[in-house]
């Protein structure tokens, strides 16, 4: 029958045959990128531009003492924190505002405040109040992302559609089942869209707040490392960060996206 | 016209109401685009017998869809009374369930078409197997289970009223209202399903209120047919449909109601 047909095609995207040749053309981009860089360190002293041998080598020694894993991990640890707890904060607070609209209106105009103090400011305020600690990353990365999640996820109570609320109240469903089954499923495209972009600006706003106020992680090392005149391991440190940013951007998010949002009509090209 | 005084006295109690739907003197305003108060329903009265199949048949604008809404509890009428088995609308008991079919589909975008059937077991504590069972069961009676894991977006208009026909009939309930549920079917799909909801209706016994534009459908499978004229939209005439089911156009008896009501409407 040629609807069993194209109900096989339906289960199937024709993502697969595409993907490998996506990946021939990111390595094929690296190796050109890298070539240049090659090319271009012969123009210039090592303290201004180390090529890729020096950077690799710098790199390796970093490894090889545990430095690189244990700061790192203390930075991720300390961006996840930041993280979450806006989350924690961000979602019921997006939800709250938007479910209720005389706290919406209230509220609205301190968002976009918020949302353009620079994290330079909030790392300012960080050291005077909590000083060189774990907490002043963590506050900083918090701080930028905190307005974010709550934007989106209020943007995504307004999409909400009435609907649909109609016909849950018609099967009779209980309000907290409205919650789950319309509310959630409607949000969550605005919340991942916003968390996806806190998590990316929490790590950026954590280096610069570990460069001031900090004595561990990657933002530390890096300022540690230009104080030296050590380009070679600026260099490993920021190329280290690029390819783990990368590696989450594409090994995790973009493949839980896909899988999250495969409901979502994509618009031919 | 009613002295004002008279407008917002409380419904009288439906206690002694045991029709399954049974409205009287019922009407509606909505604000209207340029302010006014646009009169959608006036001083309907309409009394649902048990088991039985009415079809609402009207203009477009005519109200019908509101006059559902109102029997369904999700649209307020201004005046009037609105029982549904023997309580107010607002106060619906649950071994007197209605089902809804909206005249627009409401598939939840983010359900597979099998799991936005489940949806409508959701509400209740229905187990997981046995809500997969009739989800698909129902599935099978529209004629759509080669489609059950295909996005809303992936389907057809008409599969995708199928699929909230499904929904409406899942829970086998004992009111069904439906909202030009076959207006967007081909006509073999639709005699197919007329076929289908008359034998589900002597099997289940339910009670049945559809709006259509089809005079022929509404003759062929009503006991009953409202005929509503718009602006306001009152009950121009109820016309019994007296020959049994199932009934063929052809016949001279059906034919004869056929031209009767493309004449009133
Ligand atoms: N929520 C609302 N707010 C304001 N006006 C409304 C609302 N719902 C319906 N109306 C108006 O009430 C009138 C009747 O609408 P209704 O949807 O009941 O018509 P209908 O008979 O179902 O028409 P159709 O056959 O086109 O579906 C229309 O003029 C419409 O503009
Ligand atoms: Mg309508």
């Amino acid at each position: 029958m040629a609807e069993m047909i194209e109900q096989g095609a339906l289960a199937l995207p024709q993502r697969r045959g595409i993907r490998f040749g996506v990946l021939l053309e990111r390595l094929s981009l690296v190796a050109g990128l890298v070539t240049i860089w090659w090319l271009l360190s012969f123009s210039a002293p090592p303290y201004v531009l180390p090529g890729p041998q020096r950077v690799w080598s710098a790199l390796s020694i970093i490894a090889a003492h545990g430095d690189l894993w244990r700061n790192l991990g203390i930075t991720f640890w300390r961006v996840a924190l930041g993280f979450v707890l806006a989350t924690i904060i961000g979602l019921p607070f997006g939800i709250v505002l938007g479910a209720n609209r005389r706290l919406g209106e209230f509220f609205e105009p301190v968002l976009p405040v918020l949302n353009t103090v620079s994290s330079a400011i909030w790392a300012i305020f960080a050291i005077i109040w909590f000083g060189i600690s774990n907490a002043t990353t963590i506050f900083v990365v918090f701080m930028t992302a905190m307005p974010l999640i709550i934007t989106n996820v209020w943007q995504g109570t307004r999409a909400v559609n009435a609907d649909f609320i109609e016909l849950a109240r018609v099967l009779r469903m209980p309000d907290w089942k409205i919650m789950a089954k319309i509310y959630l499923p409607t949000i969550l495209p605005y919340f991942f869209s916003g968390a996806r972009l806190a998590f990316g600006f929490g790590w950026r706003v954590s280096l610069v707040a570990e460069t001031i106020g900090s004595s561990s992680g990657v933002g530390y090392r890096l300022r540690q490392a230009a104080d030296l005149v050590r380009t070679d391991q600026v260099f490993a440190w920021t190329l280290t960060m690029v390819v783990l940013m990368a590696a989450l951007e594409m090994g995790v998010l973009s493949p839980l996206e896909r899988h999250l949002f495969r409901w979502k009509k994509e618009a031919e090209a | 016209m009613m002295p004002a005084g008279e407008e917002r006295t409380a419904p009288a109690p439906c206690a002694d109401d045991t029709l399954p739907i049974s409205l009287s003197k019922v009407g509606k305003s909505f604000p209207g685009p340029n302010g006014a108060r646009l009169e959608v329903l006036r001083d309907i009265d309409l009394a649902v017998k048990e088991h039985s199949i009415v079809g609402l048949l009207g203009a477009s604008g005519a109200g019908k869809s509101t006059l559902l809404n109102i029997i369904a509890g999700i649209v307020k009428p201004d005046r009037g009374r609105v029982c549904i088995c023997g309580a107010r609308s607002d106060e619906l008991n649950d071994w007197c369930a209605a089902s809804y079919m909206f005249q627009d589909d409401r598939l939840l975008p983010w359900r597979t078409a099998v799991r936005n059937v489940e949806f409508a077991l959701e509400a209740s504590a229905t187990p997981k197997a046995e809500r997969v069972r009739r989800a698909r069961e129902a599935f099978r009676l529209v004629g759509l289970d080669t489609f059950e894991d295909a996005f809303p977006y992936q389907l057809s208009g008409g599969m995708r009223s199928r699929v909230a026909l499904a929904r409406s009939l899942v829970t086998e309930p004992k009111i069904l209202l439906m909202d030009e549920p076959f207006s967007r079917l081909d006509a073999q799909t639709r005699s197919h399903l007329h076929g289908e909801l008359l034998r589900i209706h002597s099997l289940m016994a339910m009670t049945v209120v559809f709006v259509t534009h089809d005079v022929e459908e509404a003759v062929l499978l009503a006991d009953e047919v409202v005929v509503m004229s718009p602006r306001p939209g009152t009950i121009r005439e109820i016309v019994p449909i007296a020959p049994s089911r199932p009934r063929d156009p052809i016949e001279p008896e059906v034919a004869a109601y056929i031209r009767r009501l493309r004449a009133l409407i």
